[in-house]
């Protein structure tokens, strides 16, 4: 008896193995896959969202740094009619931009503020029955994980912008433009000298001066503040006081945008001669320079939102720092990079190359190598030939540089109509399709109307001929450019690697000019929207 | 007492009716339905598979071409069929006379299982009646396959000549059944030679796919570790043979069968607990060789370590108490949770390591169809099994022949 | 059964015979840079605009039959697709890029590695790399094993599977019957912005290089296919990160030969060492129990000596005590007679 038991017994386990088994391997191959899973926690984002980790200048933090939410905090306090200065401390009328203190005195000294401060503040509430933040427990504030992101967006002070603080302060400069004394240690208003507040102000703390975020919010929120409190507004519009106000994408749209702003009267110049400033050299070497460039600067104002754009370290002129050797003021970064460095804002070229994406100009341009070095002669463009002497030039620039602008010439459009082609019947490659009836005029004619409003296309286009090169390309501006064929041939030319073949020619400068100016119509893919097909084939043969 | 053979009864034409007897009596029984069902859907199966193409009767796919019929069928069943050269190494290259009774069951189980895995693979192959063009039309020498292709071929063949001389003892030819038996040293160490290069082959049949299979179980040694574990496999084999053997067949077992049963278990348990430590400290090794410690952590990496410690380590530690104990149960338990550790493996390295970085949807799960043809050829080769030791002197010696050990 | 040195001998010549076959397990590897004038194919995909139209040439030139759904519906690209029997290349569409206004095409097919690794797992040989750079196959040969779909590192490979009895394997051919005509391929010749440009391998890289070197702005700085894999004959560039476009950039530069080439080394060595090293186990087993047995007759023998000697031992004493006895007891009987004599002759005298 006891052997058929242990025998079933067996049997039983056998069966069971095997049926887990089986169940484990059906479930194996569907296990997930190996890789670590990334949570992409999309618990969003605020724009209010700090840092709590004050403590590190002392030494390693012990404990995950808190996040803090700042406007979730002005929102609560402000519905028990609370200000700033419940947690901000103020001196001499100005708020300190820590919590509970002026400075950090010692690590245990934050904590002890901070722990007192937030926890003794949210057990009142608690009392209160408020919905209120942690009390007790160290891990609710110093959070492991941490699913809420900053959507902080960096806010700026556009010309706008400007403008309409202007407006309000009444003209007066002196509100917001200050130097630092450094022997009276006070801060003045030195007429003539106003810049933004970022020349001074860096990202970092230095000597005699705060950071660019401290100042920025000390005295922007502050002003806001108190002309919220005085009761002054006009509109009862302020400026924002809470984080999201400025730093909240959404937000920063709904900003008024005055169109058309008036000139800020900073005695700046209309017109400016840019040439070396003769500092730096040594001044052993002897010799004259090339040609001055004539700029219109008043122009040039309007085409940027901020004067930092060209005038990164100060409102000087550029060839104060960016002498023709280069200074230690300038970094070493001499006048011909500061004039034609690509792919930087800060230098003329750069800034007129970033003109090539656009929509408009894209079409042509985007065929056009990066930083292609120009033909020689296109540096006279700038380099204007002047009339004047030298000593002119030197004794009165911007007579000079007026003269020179005015000897512009303006767009003068194309060649004559009747030596451009209406349509062109492109019938080279005719097997699988028809020939095309491209509208050459029709083209050029919308070319030209994307050029004529702005006064930087304008010269340089100036020279006729100059649009048909985008597709007339490497070959010389002429009246009678070569054709396509006469150059691109077969797919696979051994002698001539980087040339397309002639239907690849077609199709990569038609469709690729499309694509850049986002053209719809003719689309790529329907072949028949730019010639219809004639049913056969080459590959039948 | 075992019925002793002799030769009236054990004669040819004798032997066919009392072949189909025992047939007859197999299938009759509740299990012999249930063999016989098997037996007849798969052979339907069959002509699905030739009238209707791979896509009719499996799941395969661009992404995975090989299936259960490989990873099951082949390279499963290669490895569980390495008993015979393991038994036959053991008894006439290290002398270990006593487990000879083991011997000629254990070449049986290993020559029916290679059968049974050519039978498998043309199932598996598009064409397989080109199965003999590498060897005789154009030799692919780069490739792994065709080396395991030309050790099979010539292993089978091995295996059936060692098998040979108990057919030949059942028909009664003496001059040939002699002539067999003095190939026999020979034809051991030729199927010891060939087994290491097959067996290790199929492990090295993925190093190819190194962008392919997950890293804990892709390693420059797995032909080492396929080869290690086929030992372990044969091992473990013969004793779960010789378990049901002893439970279905003790009526056809002679004395020395008998007696030296006991021993096989111990001696073949003990050896599998040294091998298995071995296998264990190679399969560290290779994880260390990676430095892939990392991927312990993930899922993929419980799961190896699922196989490492439930499969490796932990029969390795039951046979070593089963040899110390004598424990003949705990052995023969430990010898199917071993079988089915080598089992779990191949089918890990073939199926489930095997395009691990794919999605979900483009993952492989065996057809139905597939896992019948898979237990039908199990079932035919039971069947086969039966069949030949009943009639022919496996479990016992025949009378004739028994002077000449 | 004894070893003669004869067949010692003979066991060693088969062993040593045994290495000559095979070749030198060193020439699979060394990154070879592929025949000197092969041809190749560059896929730009700031040129492509997924028109489909390779696809279209591809299905004409390999008489393939008409897709479910014609070529130039291109809501075909909303979803990725994999090569299959009908269709040797596909152009896949990736919408989320970051690099240009539309979205990105990606052409996959068969790339034509330097070193195929289905060439080299094939064990009838069914692929070949030609000289024009091409990977064939023929499918006059091929037993429908499977192993190179498994051996594909870009899982190009497809198979049959619902024919019964000629499943073949499909793939890109390069067009090699129409390159050995002087032809280009059916895809190049349709592509209308030659997005996929023909010519030498060493050519297109220069090409493609020349590309990136003009517009950095644009392309990823990485010829995908140069060293991938040991190098393909189709070559890539894109304006977005090559493993958003569906192609893999973990698979190394290691041509797939070389992951095999020791374990095949191993094979020549193993059947050399094998005979030697099992027959002498065997050799050293049979010597073992010579000596064991020798020795046990030894012991017998040894024991029966012993045992005679002991034997004959007891005897001699026996025989010895014996002797004693009995000469002990003719002693006694004469004094006893002696006695009796004296005794009587006393009584007469009285």
């Amino acid at each position: 008896m006891e052997m058929q038991t242990l025998k079933k017994i067996k049997e039983l386990t056998a069966t069971v193995m095997v049926t887990a088994l089986l169940l484990i391997f059906m479930f194996s191959s569907s296990i997930v896959d190996g890789r670590q899973i990334k949570s992409t926690t999309e618990g969003c984002c605020r724009p209010d969202v700090l840092i709590i980790d004050s403590a590190k200048i002392f030494g390693d933090l012990e404990r995950q740094p808190v996040l803090f939410f700042h406007d979730k905090h002005t929102d609560a306090l402000e519905k028990k009619d609370k200000d700033c200065r419940t947690c901000h401390l103020s001196e001499k009328d100005r708020l300190s931009p820590k919590f509970k203190r002026f400075n950090d005195a010692g690590r245990q000294e934050v904590m002890d503020i901070y722990h007192s401060g937030c926890m003794g503040c949210h057990t009142e509430m608690y009392a209160e029955k408020d919905k209120t933040g942690p009390v007790e427990i160290c891990g609710e504030c110093h959070r492991d994980k941490v699913k809420v992101q900053s959507s902080r967006q960096p806010m700026g002070f556009d010309q706008s912008l400007h403008f309409r603080h202007l407006k309000a302060t009444g003209d007066k400069c002196e509100r917001c433009h200050h130097e630092y004394d450094e022997k009276t240690k006070k801060l003045f208003y030195a007429e003539g000298k106003e810049g933004t507040c970022r020349y001074c102000h860096m990202a970092e703390a230095e000597k005699n001066r705060i950071p660019m975020r401290v100042a920025s919010h000390l005295f922007c929120i502050d002003c806001h503040r108190k002309t919220r409190a005085s009761g002054k507004a006009k509109n009862k519009i302020a400026g924002p006081v809470k984080c999201a106000g400025c730093h909240d994408f959404d937000k920063q749209q709904l900003i008024k945008k005055v169109k058309d702003v008036p000139r800020i009267k900073r005695k700046q110049p209309d017109v400016v001669l840019i040439r070396a400033a003769g500092k730096g050299t040594s001044g052993k070497t002897s010799g004259g320079q090339m040609n001055p460039v004539p700029m219109d600067h008043k122009a040039h104002e309007k085409y940027n939102d901020t004067c930092r754009a060209c005038h990164h370290e100060s409102l000087d002129s550029c060839s104060e720092c960016h002498t023709l050797a280069g200074t230690k003021e300038g970094k070493d970064v001499k006048l011909e990079r500061a004039m034609h460095q690509i792919g930087t804002t800060k230098s003329c070229i750069g800034c007129h190359e970033l003109r090539y994406g656009d929509k408009k100009c894209a079409g042509c341009h985007a065929f056009i190598q990066n930083g292609q070095k120009q033909s020689k002669l296109s540096c006279f463009r700038c380099h204007m030939e002047s009339l004047q002497p030298d000593t002119e030039a030197v004794q009165q620039p911007e007579a000079v540089a007026s003269g020179l602008l005015g000897s512009r010439k303006a767009l003068a459009g194309t060649y004559a109509d009747e030596d451009i082609p209406e349509k062109i019947i492109i019938g080279e490659l005719i097997y699988e399709y028809e020939p095309v009836g491209f509208p050459h005029k029709k083209i050029i004619d919308s070319l030209l109307q994307n050029i004529k409003d702005s006064q930087l296309t304008n010269y340089f286009h100036s020279e006729k001929g100059v649009i048909c090169q985008a597709c007339h390309h490497n070959s010389p501006i002429s009246k009678k450019p070569p054709r396509c064929v006469s150059c691109h041939g077969k797919t696979f030319d051994e002698a001539n690697l980087l040339r397309p073949g002639l239907q690849a020619a077609y199709h990569r400068q038609c469709m690729g000019c499309h694509k850049e100016m986002s053209i719809e119509k003719p689309k790529s893919t329907e072949c028949n929207d730019c010639h219809k097909a004639t049913g056969k084939s080459r590959l039948y043969d | 007492m075992p019925k002793e053979a002799t030769t009236a009864n054990r004669s040819f034409s004798n032997s066919f009716g009392y072949a189909a007897e025992e047939l007859s009596k197999t299938f009759l029984s509740p299990l012999g339905i249930v063999a016989g069902i098997i037996v007849i859907l798969g052979l339907i199966i069959t002509v699905l598979r030739f009238t209707g193409g791979l896509a009719a009767v499996t799941n395969l796919s661009d992404y995975n071409p090989w299936g259960i019929w490989i990873g099951f069928d082949l390279l499963t069943g290669v490895a569980l069929a390495a008993g015979g050269f393991v038994t036959s190494a053991a008894v006439y290259i290290f002398g270990m006379k006593k487990y000879h009774s083991a011997v000629r069951p254990a070449v049986l189980t290993g020559f029916l299982g290679y059968v049974l895995v050519v039978v498998a693979l043309h199932y598996d192959v598009g064409r397989p009646w080109r199965l003999p063009y590498p060897f005789i039309l154009q030799q692919g020498t780069t490739s792994i396959l065709f080396e395991v292709g030309a050790c099979v071929a010539l292993y089978l063949t091995v295996l059936f000549l060692e098998f040979c001389p108990a057919a030949l003892e059942w028909l009664g030819l003496k001059k040939v059944r002699d002539l067999v038996i003095k190939l026999t040293m020979v034809l051991t160490i030729f199927g010891v030679i060939l087994s290491t290069l097959h067996q290790s082959s199929l492990g090295a049949l993925f190093l190819i796919a190194r962008s392919k299979l997950h890293p804990l179980w892709y390693s420059s040694y797995l032909p080492v570790f396929f080869f290690i574990s086929s030992i372990i496999a044969g091992l473990s084999m013969v004793i779960f043979e010789s378990t049901l053997s002893h439970r279905y067949f003790l009526h056809k077992m002679d004395a020395a069968h008998l007696d030296e049963r006991e021993g096989v278990t111990l001696g073949f348990g003990k050896a599998a607990s040294f091998v298995l430590a071995g296998y264990f400290i190679v399969k560290v090794i290779g994880i260390s060789e990676g430095n892939h410690w990392h991927l312990l952590a993930t899922p993929y990496g419980i799961w190896f370590l699922v196989e490492l410690f439930v499969f490796v380590a932990l029969p390795c530690y039951l046979y070593a108490i089963g040899t110390r104990d004598k424990n003949q149960r705990l052995i023969k338990f430990t010898a199917v949770w071993t079988v089915l550790g080598v089992v779990l493996n191949r089918l890990n390295v073939s199926l489930v390591a095997f395009n691990w970085h794919l999605p979900a949807a483009d993952r492989y799960f065996p057809h139905w169809m597939e896992i019948a043809i898979s237990i039908f050829l199990v079932t035919v080769g039971i069947i086969a099994f039966r069949v030949i030791v009943s009639v022919m002197p496996i479990f016992y010696e025949h009378p004739d022949f028994r002077k000449n050990h | 059964m004894s070893v003669s040195r004869r067949k010692v001998l003979v066991w060693m010549g088969t062993a040593g015979l045994s290495t000559a076959f095979g070749r030198s397990a060193y020439s699979a590897t060394n990154h070879l840079k592929g025949y000197p004038d092969s041809f190749g194919v560059l896929y730009d995909n700031m040129l492509c605009i997924g028109c489909r139209s390779c696809e279209a040439a591809c299905n004409i030139v390999n008489a393939l039959p008409p897709p479910a759904r014609p070529f130039n519906d291109l809501s075909v690209l909303d979803s990725n697709r994999r090569t299959d029997p009908k269709a040797f290349m596909v152009i896949n569409r990736y919408d989320h890029v970051e690099n240009t206004k539309s979205p990105l095409h990606q052409r996959i097919g068969c790339n034509h590695c330097l070193e195929p690794a289905c060439a080299s797992s094939c064990f009838v040989r069914a692929y070949t790399k030609t000289k024009t750079g091409a990977v064939s196959y023929d499918a006059s040969v091929c037993v429908g094993c499977r192993y190179c779909m498994i051996a594909c590192p870009f899982d190009i490979p497809t198979f049959e599977y619902d024919k019964a009895l000629a499943p073949r394997i499909r793939k890109c051919t390069m067009c090699y019957p129409r390159l050995i005509e002087g032809k280009l391929p059916g895809c190049v010749v349709a592509c209308p912005t030659q997005a996929l440009t023909f010519g030498k391998r060493t050519d297109l890289i220069k090409m493609a290089r020349e590309r990136i070197r003009k517009r950095p702005d644009r392309y990823v700085d990485h010829i995908y296919g140069q060293h991938e894999m040991g190098g393909t004959s189709w070559l890539y560039l894109s304006g977005d990160p090559f493993k958003e476009m569906g192609m893999r950039e973990d698979l190394g530069i290691t041509p797939a030969p070389e992951m095999t080439k020791r374990a095949l080394g191993a094979v020549p060595i193993v059947a050399g060492i094998w005979p030697v090293l099992l027959t002498g186990i065997y050799a050293m087993t049979k010597r073992k129990e010579k000596i064991a047995k020798e020795e046990q007759e030894k012991a017998i023998a040894m024991a029966l000596d012993q045992a005679k000697a002991e034997a004959e031992s007891k005897i001699a004493e026996a025989l010895a005590k014996a002797k004693k006895e009995k000469e002990a007891a003719i002693e006694k009987e004469v004094k006893k007679a002696l006695e009796k004599t004296t005794g009587t002759q006393a009584k007469e005298d009285a």
